[in-house]
């Protein structure tokens, strides 16, 4: 075996390079087949999901006519941005006070651990638990409750991404700022939240998915006018899922593309020029 | 990091959540206006039970402003409405669950006064075990649990539960995930009916699913008129709206059969969940409903029988000559709605798990 002039394993028989491709495309059809099939099945002329008989966009047309739905995806979107929004701020801040106090602080690593927790409790438990605390504290359930418990669970996520980041920065770079004159606002707007925005970008997509997709905890604290889009695909299974379902997802699918493809750009600019 | 990249993540961040927070802002707002009028009511219901149009017209005729959220199941309907802090004033829990929800004192006693338009709802409907006198609810949409099943592939007529034990259709038979649902087509079968208490009969019929178990292809309570519309299936127990639904896209393949042993029957029923706030809109939602003509476009619009005996002759002929929306009342006189069991429930939880885990 010898290095490759890219700095690879070159391997004398083809053989086993071949088959990790394999494999690899294997892993990418496995992951990926299932989504194409839900987007060419959105432009499918039958009502049944199995058979495909015929290109139509009338799913598109009837989504676009179709108020309620239409009414849930508007709701998971607010949910998700305000969500997305608040997570961000506050879980970043919170992973900030856990890795640069200078000297820590009281109850610190009762902090962290109370900060993973959401992660790690099911789903299930958590929305017991918040419709019982909205209960008891006579908040009634709406669009807010819902935004109040996906923020719960997920400044978590956010704290724990941000954390790692952090983590690998060299506090060097901080003291050299400091050192050279900048004060600690300056210090953190200049060096240290640049340094850690592809972190905090990483969690916000993170978060902006989880909410989108959450049905458990979105069930229970749910109230008038707060149907999501997954609360609203999950009650038309009574009726069956058409493939305005697929239309739908579909469409939300390029959203979330396009979302990272922004951001993916955005972060390797700054990996190009730091 | 250069410093464009720099400020489109961060106006990306800041875009975000000033988008976040106009949109609350404005829907704050509005819900404000709209609270202070409290001209509005918020109906709790299941997918595809009450037409747009209709709706449509209920605002524009009462001006009251409608909100409707949907549910998948009585289960989700219970569990938001014993979280008292859910802001319904319109739910339509099936029978069995009202029998749950009225001891909890989570529904309100409706005001006779106020419902105008009772009599014209069918009296066979009426004054049930599970609502007696109808202090608490009225009957909504009915339906009936019976067989759905491919005619291209089941070539002999389809009028018998027992067609659901035969040999020959191994592995092309579903049956619905319930265990009432389950005994019941035994118990039917053994001319008992589906509300058998007696522990030996009960344990025969255990048996007799115990040996169908290994016909049937899958238990599915909730996916199964799109397993046989797929045609994964081609024998499928189940309830009567959602294969209706299915044998209305496939007319020529699909069919839908109250066996002649009869079968359950079950009601949705309206009720006013006891924290509602706007009573006078959710008694106004319950006149207009009654009324016969719109009793009838609900019917005409989601093809779930209604519970409006006026509305008979304004409802569209396809769907009152649909056996499987209205079966024949020979029928329908065979079929039972759940009740209750009490303490028979515990050895009947016993015995399905038993047909399950074999």
């Amino acid at each position: 075996m010898t290095r490759d002039p890219d700095g690879g394993l070159r391997i004398g028989s083809p053989w086993p390079r071949r088959l990790l491709v394999s494999h690899g495309v294997l892993v990418y059809l496995f992951l990926y087949l299932p989504v194409a099939v839900l987007v060419v099945f959105s432009f499918n002329a039958a009502r049944q999901t199995a058979v495909w008989s015929g290109f139509t966009l009338d799913w598109y047309r009837r989504l676009l006519r179709d108020d309620g739905l239409l009414d849930a995806v508007r709701n998971s979107l607010e949910v998700a941005a305000v969500t997305t929004g608040v997570a961000t701020v506050l879980g970043t801040l919170a992973a900030l006070a856990l890795g640069r106090s200078p000297a820590g602080f009281r109850g610190q690593r009762a902090t962290q651990a109370l900060l993973m927790l959401p992660v790690v409790i099911p789903e299930i438990v958590l929305g017991a638990a918040l419709v019982t605390f909205f209960g008891v504290s006579r908040l009634r359930l709406s669009l807010a409750t819902v935004i109040i418990a996906h923020v719960v669970f997920s400044i978590s996520y956010v704290a724990i991404v941000v954390r790692a980041r952090l983590a690998g920065l060299d506090p060097a770079l901080e003291e050299a700022a400091r050192d050279l004159g900048a004060g600690p606002f300056d210090t953190f707007r200049r060096v240290t939240l640049p340094l850690l925005l592809p972190g905090v970008v990483a969690s916000a997509l993170l978060v902006f998915t989880l909410s989108i997709d959450d049905y458990v905890i979105t069930s229970f604290v749910a109230g008038v006018g707060a149907t999501t889009l997954p609360l609203h695909i999950y009650s038309m299974l009574k009726v069956g899922v058409t493939p305005e379902v697929n239309a739908v997802s579909t469409l939300l699918l390029a959203v979330t593309i396009v979302l990272i493809v922004v951001a993916q750009r955005l972060l390797q600019e700054d990996r190009r020029t730091t | 990091m250069t410093r464009t990249a720099r400020i489109s993540l961060c106006s990306l961040a800041a875009g975000l959540l000033a988008l976040g927070m106009t949109v609350t802002a404005c829907r704050g707002g509005h819900g404000r206006a709209a609270e202070a009028a409290e001209h509005k009511v918020n109906i709790y219901i299941w997918t595809n039970y009450l037409p747009p149009d209709v709706l449509a017209d209920f605002e524009k005729h009462t001006g009251i402003k409608a909100t409707v959220d949907t549910y998948d199941s009585n289960e989700t309907l219970l569990a938001k409405i014993q979280s008292g802090v859910a802001d319904y004033d319109i739910i339509v829990p099936s029978d069995y669950t009202l029998k749950v929800m009225i001891p909890q004192g989570l529904v309100l006693e409706l005001d006779r006064a106020r419902l105008t338009g009772i009599d014209n709802l069918d009296p066979r409907l009426l004054n049930q075990k599970y609502d007696p006198g109808n202090r608490h609810s009225i009957p909504y949409l009915w339906g009936t649990t019976g067989i759905g099943y491919d005619k291209k592939k089941i070539k002999e007529p389809v009028d018998t539960w027992r067609v659901m034990f035969e040999q020959r259709y191994a592995g092309r038979i579903l049956m619905l995930d319930d265990v009432r649902d389950a005994f019941g087509v035994a118990l039917r079968l053994m001319g008992k009916s589906i509300n058998e208490t007696d522990p030996a009969v009960l344990r025969q019929a255990a048996d007799m699913l115990k040996k169908q178990k290994a016909l049937v292809k899958t238990y599915d309570s909730s996916d199964f008129a799109n397993l046989l519309a797929a045609g994964d299936v081609d024998l499928a127990q189940g309830y009567s709206g959602e294969i209706a639904e299915a044998v209305a896209h496939a007319p020529n393949r699909l069919a839908y059969v109250v066996p002649k042993e009869g079968g359950t029957l079950w009601v949705d029923n309206l009720a006013v969940p006891k924290t509602a706030r706007h009573l006078d809109a959710a008694y106004a939602f319950l006149q207009y409903v009654m009324q016969p003509e719109i009793a009838a476009r609900i019917v005409n619009g989601v093809h779930y029988a209604g519970a409006n005996k006026a509305a008979w002759d304004r409802i569209d002929p396809k769907i009152r000559s649909n056996p499987s929306i209205y079966p024949p009342p020979d029928v329908l006189a065979r079929c039972e709605l759940i009740e209750d069991l009490g303490e028979t429930t515990q050895l009947l939880d016993q015995l399905w798990t038993e047909v399950k885990a074999q």
